[in-house]
């Protein structure tokens, strides 16, 4: 087994809020954002076309927040076709966001990106690791049943914000692993006033699988990270014992450079034990795009076994879970990753628990459809696997990873 | 190897007066299922629809989390106790043989020598 491979004792996971790839990542050359993007506009409600601009502000730009719900996306990603065998041209952003405040041109700041250099931390390791250019969401829909592709391989059926009733047989990632011993999961919220995001269910039967930012910066300092771990960012603003916390999750209108500060946070935790650093790999990945536009049309995908009604799409159409959300920002961290790496293969958050599950656990049954058939970014070498597909493919370990202070 | 500084944060970020998100209402709305199941003593006070800023919604957050896990520690800690040992059928049918062969003392006698003392 090549040696970082040999080496990897823990998957950890950061993801973040509503940010689209182009949106974050765009201004990065050479990785399939805006330079990739030819000609791509989309038409206000004038008929005007508008072009993406280097205009993203940190704060106060984006509201009202984005309308990303299952039909406000729709619109963004076929423009405004309903016809049956309508093709995704991503050309209704613009008047998706026109519909929030009929104001045409507070809707061309939908089509805003962030110069590279307002993101000194994200698009550092973007280009110092391994960036995924073909991530996307795992429903063109909003938060909760996105991040329920990540922690399950499945949203049940659901493509809204509604509570997450789980059902039999699918088990959580975290489940799979505490149920297999000496295997360890956690899941760290940044603290209790913030607390998790999308599964209150499993709070509620299984808290011990729960753990603060606090502990996961512990756990790192002492080397007692779990195999897999998820990190949550803080989704408030509040009052702490400790002091004022700001949100960090990047969801708008939360401050962009707050979230920059607290991925260099999870990553410095990791990369500041030694032995953890050489033996960790850390994926950040934003859980939806939050309305804002990206220029890649998302792909179809195997359907999963449930359907969601046209009641419940609000569409008048069903949805078979058979096509992917629009891009988002995904970068695997390690220091077995050459420096430049860029993963042009398509994956979504079902790829996270498909992932872990065969990292760690091997064959397991029972699986989503949507999980069983994403792609794997770690996976165990083996005859039958193409080395090709290993990102942490050195020989021997980098030194010259960057430091952030 | 390359060091990259991370610029601050702006003090007036912090807002914990701002009104709280569709993301955040949906979170208080999932932590008020949670917190129904809980019992009584596990509940705060505070009532899910008059949360207006994100500051209130971090603190009733808080409470029902904080909540969660007490019940849970508690209701673990139950668990850990030795529960007191029962005696068994052999045990009880033991008992009940030795009690009928006792003289039997009758109430009024009972009365008497506790007037005595």
């Amino acid at each position: 087994m090549p040696p970082g491979l040999d080496a990897l004792k823990h998957i950890v996971v950061l993801m973040m809020e509503n940010r689209s790839f182009d949106h974050m990542l765009g201004s990065v050359p050479g990785i399939g954002g805006i330079d990739d993007a030819g000609a791509f506009s989309n038409p206000d409600t004038t008929g005007a076309p508008v072009t993406p601009q280097p205009l993203a502000e940190f704060q106060s730009q984006l509201q009202p927040d984005p309308d990303h719900h299952f039909p406000a996306v729709d619109l963004q990603i076929f423009g405004e076709n309903t016809a049956p065998g309508r093709v995704a041209n991503m050309q209704g952003f613009v008047k998706s966001y026109y519909n929030q405040q009929q104001n045409v041109a507070h809707s061309h700041e939908i089509l805003y990106y962030f110069k590279q250099s307002d993101l000194p931390v994200l698009t550092t390791l973007a280009t110092e690791f391994a960036v995924f250019n073909r991530w996307f969401a795992s429903i063109p829909g909003p938060t909760i049943c996105n991040r329920a592709f990540a922690h399950y391989g499945t949203s049940f059926g659901r493509v809204d914000m509604n509570l997450l009733y789980i059902n039999e047989p699918f088990k959580s990632i975290y489940d799979r692993l505490v149920g297999a011993p000496p295997h360890t999961s956690k899941l760290y919220y940044y603290d209790t006033a913030s607390s998790t995001m999308e599964i209150t269910n499993l709070l509620q039967h299984q808290p011990e699988v729960f753990g603060t930012f606090d502990q996961f910066l512990s756990d790192c300092e002492h080397g007692t990270l779990p195999d897999y771990s998820f990190v949550e960012p803080n989704y408030s603003d509040h009052d702490t014992d400790t002091g004022e916390e700001v949100a960090n999750d990047q969801h708008p209108d939360h401050n962009v450079r707050a979230g920059e500060l607290f991925i260099a946070s999870v990553y410095n935790a990791i990369k500041g034990n030694a032995a953890l650093w050489a033996n960790t790999a850390l994926l950040i990945v934003y859980d939806e795009h939050g309305g804002i536009f990206d220029h890649v049309a998302p792909p179809a995908c195997v359907p999963d076994q449930f359907t969601a009604t046209a009641n419940d799409t609000g569409t008048g159409q069903p949805f078979a879970f058979d096509r992917l959300g629009v891009r988002v920002p995904a970068i695997l961290v390690s220091p077995w990753i050459p420096k430049g790496t860029i993963v042009s293969r398509v994956f979504d958050h079902a790829s996270i628990p498909a992932t872990v599950t065969k990292f760690f656990l091997g064959d397991y049954s029972p699986r989503s459809p949507r999980e069983t058939s994403a792609d794997v970014f770690i996976e165990p070498q083996g005859p039958a696997v193409d080395p090709a597909r290993n990102l942490l493919s050195l020989d021997t370990m980098r030194t010259d990873c960057p430091d952030f202070e | 190897m390359v060091v990259i500084r991370v610029p601050k944060v702006p003090d007036d970020a912090y807002n914990p007066d701002r009104p709280v998100s569709g993301l955040l209402k949906m979170q208080i709305e999932h932590m008020h299922e949670a917190e129904k199941r809980l019992p009584t003593r596990y509940r705060n006070e505070i009532y899910p629809n008059a949360i207006k800023t994100e500051g209130e919604a971090a603190e009733y957050i808080r409470l029902v989390t904080e909540g969660i896990h007490e019940a849970h520690a508690d209701a673990a800690a139950r668990r850990a106790k030795p529960a007191k040992k029962r005696k068994g059928v052999i045990e009880i049918a033991a008992v009940a043989d030795e009690r009928a062969e006792r003289p039997i003392r009758s109430k009024a006698k009972k009365r008497k020598s506790g007037k005595k003392n």
